[in-house]
């Protein structure tokens, strides 16, 4: 990215236009709520992302999918590729993988990811993504919105959580637990989607944004990083979540200290000479 | 090939925290990092997960270098990585702030006890690291015989994300 296009941010650090270019973020799902965080990490100046979903464009999505357009909806366009030309319209330099199909059949990329924002509909795909992300030693960052009807009308509510290896996780935050999985299970293939709208997809997405940039390139010295906020779309507030408290005194013990993957060999890695051989520091 | 390597914020803090004790002859303090690793698109992820500090009696006196290892310690890694499969980084620490690097000694001391990782552990990488107060450098062996690579990318994981 040009040095001049990122100068309003300056007060995120010296380095912090060279942290956030040399970032790899993975993005899961590009429906409401990834396309708008594809689009603020283009103007961060990101520099390299890996992004995943399997689904093309429809109708049902122009209400809330950024940078999608009628044309795409008549062609069928990729909500990755959609993404990689919002991006890349902000920062045609950004290196983008783009999978059109799910994390789990091309694991690769992703390992590679410095933080992986999670944009899931399924409770089973944030946990799944969730324990990835632990194996792997990578920040994971969820966000989710839902609509209950209520007496007199609907409450939007929804959550933007931040898992770090060795904090809490999203089942020791009550954003999973295993009635919410059961219940998923067995309404496995019913249609219809959840309702989704775009300011609410925005708020969510652009306070995960903060928390990433929090996380990177803080711009306080006292900071707090919050682990679950919770946002009430009925009085457009974002909150701490009020198990805040309870949560930074809590071990989690849902995962093990598993890291990697078992099955590794250095037999499958092809060409392992490289061609960068070391030399060592004379001055040091 | 790309490297990268990985550990917890938590897991960096233990290592220094105790790499600072004083020993009773060694000018400085080493250890081994027991490490898992994962396959990405051009290269390997290299995890962190335990700190085994040497053991006070396992250094050698020799004041011509700031920490000599023992036989005994030496074995003892081997050991850890025979038992529990694992990958074994060396780690030191030079205290400064900024980029550290691998003096001529650290190169010749490394290179010659990180291959041995092979005879037990083949089919997994071995390296070295060395952290500054902020900051790491590192050398990775692929191969028993292959020259060690650099760590293309350390990461520090926590409430801060340090990248280098």
């Amino acid at each position: 990215m040009n040095k001049s296009t990122l100068q309003r941010q300056r007060f995120l650090g010296p380095n912090s236009d060279d942290i956030l270019g040399r970032s790899r973020i993975g993005v899961v799902g590009l429906g409401g709520g990834g396309s708008h965080i594809a689009q603020q990490l283009g103007h961060v100046g990101i520099g390299h992302f890996v992004l995943y979903d399997s689904q093309s464009l429809d109708e049902t999505n122009l209400n809330r999918v950024v940078g999608g357009t009628e044309k795409d909806v008549s062609h069928a366009i990729a909500k990755v590729s959609i993404a990689r030309r919002v991006i890349n319209s902000i920062n045609p330099h950004a290196e983008i993988t783009e999978v059109q199909g799910l994390w789990q059949t091309q694991p690769e990329p992703l390992r590679d990811c410095d933080v992986i924002f999670g944009c899931v509909d399924t409770y089973q795909g944030r946990e799944q993504l969730e324990r990835f992300a632990r194996r792997c030693l990578i920040p994971y960052i969820d966000i989710g919105m839902d609509v209950h009807a209520i007496d007199g009308g609907f409450s939007i509510s929804g959550q933007i959580a931040l898992s770090l290896p060795s904090r809490p996780c999203l089942w020791c935050m009550g954003v999973l637990y295993e009635a919410l999985l059961a219940e998923e299970a067995s309404q496995y293939g019913a249609g219809g989607g959840r309702a989704q709208v775009v300011w609410s997809n925005g708020i969510l997405a652009s306070t995960a944004v903060g928390l990433f940039i929090q996380l990177v390139a803080p711009w306080h010295t006292q900071q707090v990083l919050p682990i679950l906020l919770e946002y009430d779309g009925n009085t457009h507030a974002v909150n701490s979540s009020r198990k805040e408290r309870i949560l930074r005194r809590m071990k989690c013990t849902h995962y093990t200290a598993d890291l990697g993957d078992p099955f590794f060999t250095l037999t499958s890695q092809g060409d392992l000479n490289g061609d960068q051989n070391y030399v060592y520091d004379k001055s040091a | 090939m790309n490297i990268h390597f990985k550990m917890s914020q938590l897991l960096r803090q233990e290592v220094l925290t105790r790499l600072f004790l004083p020993h009773s002859f060694a000018h400085e303090r080493v250890g081994f990092l027991s490490c898992r690793v994962a396959a990405t698109v051009n290269g390997m992820l290299v995890l962190a997960g335990d700190f085994h500090p040497v053991r006070d009696t396992d250094y050698l006196e020799d004041h011509s270098v700031g920490a000599m290892m023992g036989p005994a310690a030496i074995r003892k890694a081997l050991q850890l990585a025979y038992n529990n499969a694992c990958s074994m980084f060396h780690v030191h620490c030079h205290e400064h702030k900024g980029r550290p690097g691998f003096s001529g000694t650290d190169f010749r001391e490394t290179a010659q006890f990180v291959p041995d990782f092979f005879n037990v552990q083949p089919a997994l990488p071995h390296g070295a690291l060395i952290l500054s107060t902020d900051s790491a450098v590192g050398l990775c062996w692929t191969g028993q015989t292959n020259l060690p690579l650099p760590l293309a990318k350390i990461s520090f994981v926590g409430e801060v994300l340090k990248l280098i």
